[in-house]
């Protein structure tokens, strides 16, 4: 397609190429004569160049047709534009690579939306640097590298034309997160934190965002406000220290949600989760050679899933270790009020008790998710296990059935054996009388 | 009938304390192990006794070791040398429980002050009080703080590895205080070693004066 057949329109109404053309390089002319961008501008208003851009783009249904049919909106809201921070900074700072040549109409091909929106991204950068370093830290970059083109960038949250300080985030709707988890939002919204006015970034951040059940993020946002949580605990809850490290918080304080044990390879000699290396996915084949009917790790299988990790001269680096973890990201938003959390032990440490029937093994996946499979229930009470899950067990809900026999056997053993002695103490009385012998002992 | 003195007190007050303990022990981990199968108290309470009564236990225990390492009484806790003299002794007492005792025939092993105990004795309580013993007191403190034993606890294979010794020694005392109520009543009669453990004096054999 030629430049001549570019096709620029305005909703209903088709303009002519020349014009458009024409216009164009009157509005970069001007552009390309100011020395600053924000010359002779005053403060808050639209500098003289930017009333210039809006004179085309501001007009309302303003739209690119691309080749692959969707239109891109070439709109700019002038009033929302003066108000937000980017007034500061002009058109040309963001669109800077647009030129005489290139404007308009357009010679570079965008393919699609997304594509335009991906390649702008990256301008954001020049000024928001830290910020973008926080990002590249988050799931939603770790998304984005993995080649899902429609994970969270900048633009996604942040309307570039109309961005306000602090305010990307609206509480009533929970936009722009609930645009892609709105379940949670919903959740959420009615949770002990919704009702208190948090945001999500309260306890996930904004832009450092991690994987729920990655690392030890979460947990810390919940006692960076709970500070007195851990002392609170340890008044009532034996153990309290281990229940922090063993247990999610929404385990407990989402008292109806499903849970579950995720067991997380574990690399002892680096204190971290063992990660999948890029190009190099080990959990899977290694799942598929001992699993190979895809019924769930058995006892047997998990020991050797564990051996299969240690095998190359890693001195037994790799151990799995357990938390039990609400199964769903819904149900871990359902908070309550610390009293209506779970207290009865009994919830969890009785045998045949809800979250030991549900069991996962997991490693980090390359995008900083867990990648899960499952496992049977059966792995938290088999004597193989006390190898494999070492680093895992509640007394009474995960205990070893063989010990429950061998415990019954020394019971009956223990009383058995007296009452035995003492049975044939009284027929060797009985009968030394009746055959005439005298009574002994 | 004569006696000896073979229960010094401090002995006596730690095996009171010593067996309540124990019995309490072994209720508070059958109800920490299978609540839902036994309710007599919530799990918390259970765990609560179990460590508190744990502790005591483990001061007690210093009682017992600290009399007998300051004391020449630590002769009967010295183990039998020779091994065919200890299995043949130890033989003899098997045949004594499991056959002789029913016709009448003699104890063999006589007490006297420094060797109160008969072989099989000295060496289950050599096991007893010098490996399981402190083996449970170990394991107990580690699980009783997770947390700040983590490392240790770690060193030894995790925390399933640790409860399942406590658990085993746990089984093997559970089994154990049956037998050995039992054979306390194997005196010349029922009551004669259990009053001995309260009053210090055992009751000798007059055809054994050797005791004294």
């Amino acid at each position: 397609m030629g430049i001549g057949r570019s096709r620029l329109e305005t909703t209903g109404t088709a303009f002519h190429t020349e014009f458009v053309v024409a216009v164009g390089i009157a509005v970069l002319a001007a552009v390309l004569t100011v020395a600053s961008p924000r010359a002779g501008a005053a403060e808050g208003a639209l500098s003289q160049l930017d009333q210039q851009c809006l004179a085309c783009h501001s007009a309302e249904g303003l739209e690119k047709k691309l080749d692959n049919g969707e239109k891109l909106s070439m709109h700019v809201d002038g009033a929302a534009f003066e108000k937000s921070v980017h007034n500061k900074i002009g058109c040309p700072v963001c669109h800077a690579n647009t030129s005489f040549e290139n404007h308009p109409p357009v010679k570079t091909k965008i393919s699609s939306v997304r594509e335009y929106s991906l390649s702008q991204n990256k301008v954001c950068e020049s000024c928001h640097a830290p910020i973008l370093k926080l990002y590249e830290s988050s799931i939603h970059a770790a998304l984005l590298r993995s080649g899902n083109a429609y994970a969270p960038i900048c633009t996604d949250c942040h309307s570039p034309h109309a961005v306000m300080a602090k305010a990307a985030y609206d509480k009533a709707s929970g936009t722009p997160c609930s645009k892609c988890h709105d379940p949670i939002f919903k959740a959420y919204a009615s949770s002990v934190h919704g009702n208190a006015g948090l945001d999500c970034s309260n306890c996930h951040r904004a832009h450092e965002v991690t994987a729920a059940t990655a690392g030890d993020q979460l947990k810390d946002a919940c006692l960076a406000c709970h500070q007195g949580a851990l002392d609170s605990h340890k008044t009532w809850l034996p153990n309290a220290g281990r229940h922090f490290d063993a247990v999610s918080c929404p385990a407990c304080h989402s008292p109806k949600a499903k849970r579950r044990v995720d067991l997380r390879l574990y690399d002892n000699a680096a204190q971290q989760r063992v990660a999948e290396k890029k190009g190099v996915p080990q959990f899977e084949s290694r799942i598929r050679l001992v699993d190979s009917k895809g019924s769930g790790l058995d006892a047997m299988a998990l020991h050797s899933l564990l051996t299969g990790f240690n095998r190359d001269g890693t001195d037994n680096r790799t151990t799995l270790r357990g938390r039990l973890e609400v199964s769903d990201g819904v149900d871990a938003h359902r908070l309550v009020r610390s009293k209506g959390a779970i207290q009865d032990c009994a919830k969890c440490h009785r045998q045949g008790a809800d979250p030991f029937q549900s069991v996962t093994v997991s490693i980090v996946g390359p995008d900083g998710r867990p990648v899960r499979y499952g496992a049977k229930p059966e792995v938290l009470n088999s004597m193989i296990s006390v190898d494999s899950v070492g680093g895992f067990y509640a007394i009474g809900g995960t205990r070893i059935k063989l010990l429950d026999w061998l415990l019954a056997l020394a019971v009956l053993g223990g009383i058995g054996v007296p009452l035995g002695h003492l049975t044939i103490n009284w027929l060797v009385k009985r009968y030394a009388k009746r055959i005439g012998g005298k009574e002994d002992s | 009938m004569p006696r000896i003195y073979v229960h010094p007190l401090p002995v006596r007050i730690w095996h009171w304390i010593n067996a309540l303990g124990f019995v309490a022990m072994i209720v508070t981990g059958f109800q920490i192990r299978y609540i839902g199968l036994i309710d007599l108290m919530s799990f918390r309470t259970a765990v609560v006794l179990h460590d508190w009564i744990g502790f005591v236990l483990i001061g007690n225990f210093f009682i017992w070791l600290l009399f007998y390492l300051f004391s020449d009484k630590i002769k009967v806790y010295h183990p039998e040398l020779s091994p065919m003299k200890h299995f043949r002794q130890s033989f003899r007492q098997a045949l004594y429980y499991g056959y002789g005792i029913f016709k009448g025939e003699p104890n063999p092993h006589h007490v006297s002050v420094y060797q109160k105990f008969n072989p099989m004795q000295s060496m289950s309580y050599q096991v007893i009080m010098l490996l399981l013993v402190p083996l449970q007191f170990w394991t107990g403190v580690l699980l009783w703080d997770v947390k700040r034993f983590s490392g240790m606890i770690d060193a030894l294979g995790g925390v399933r590895v640790v409860d399942t010794a406590h658990v085993l020694i746990f089984i093997f005392f559970s089994g154990f205080i049956f037998i050995h109520v039992y054979l306390a009543t194997l005196g010349h009669t029922r009551m004669a070693h259990i009053k001995s453990m309260f009053t210090g004096y055992e009751d000798i054999d007059e055809e054994h004066p050797a005791g004294r």
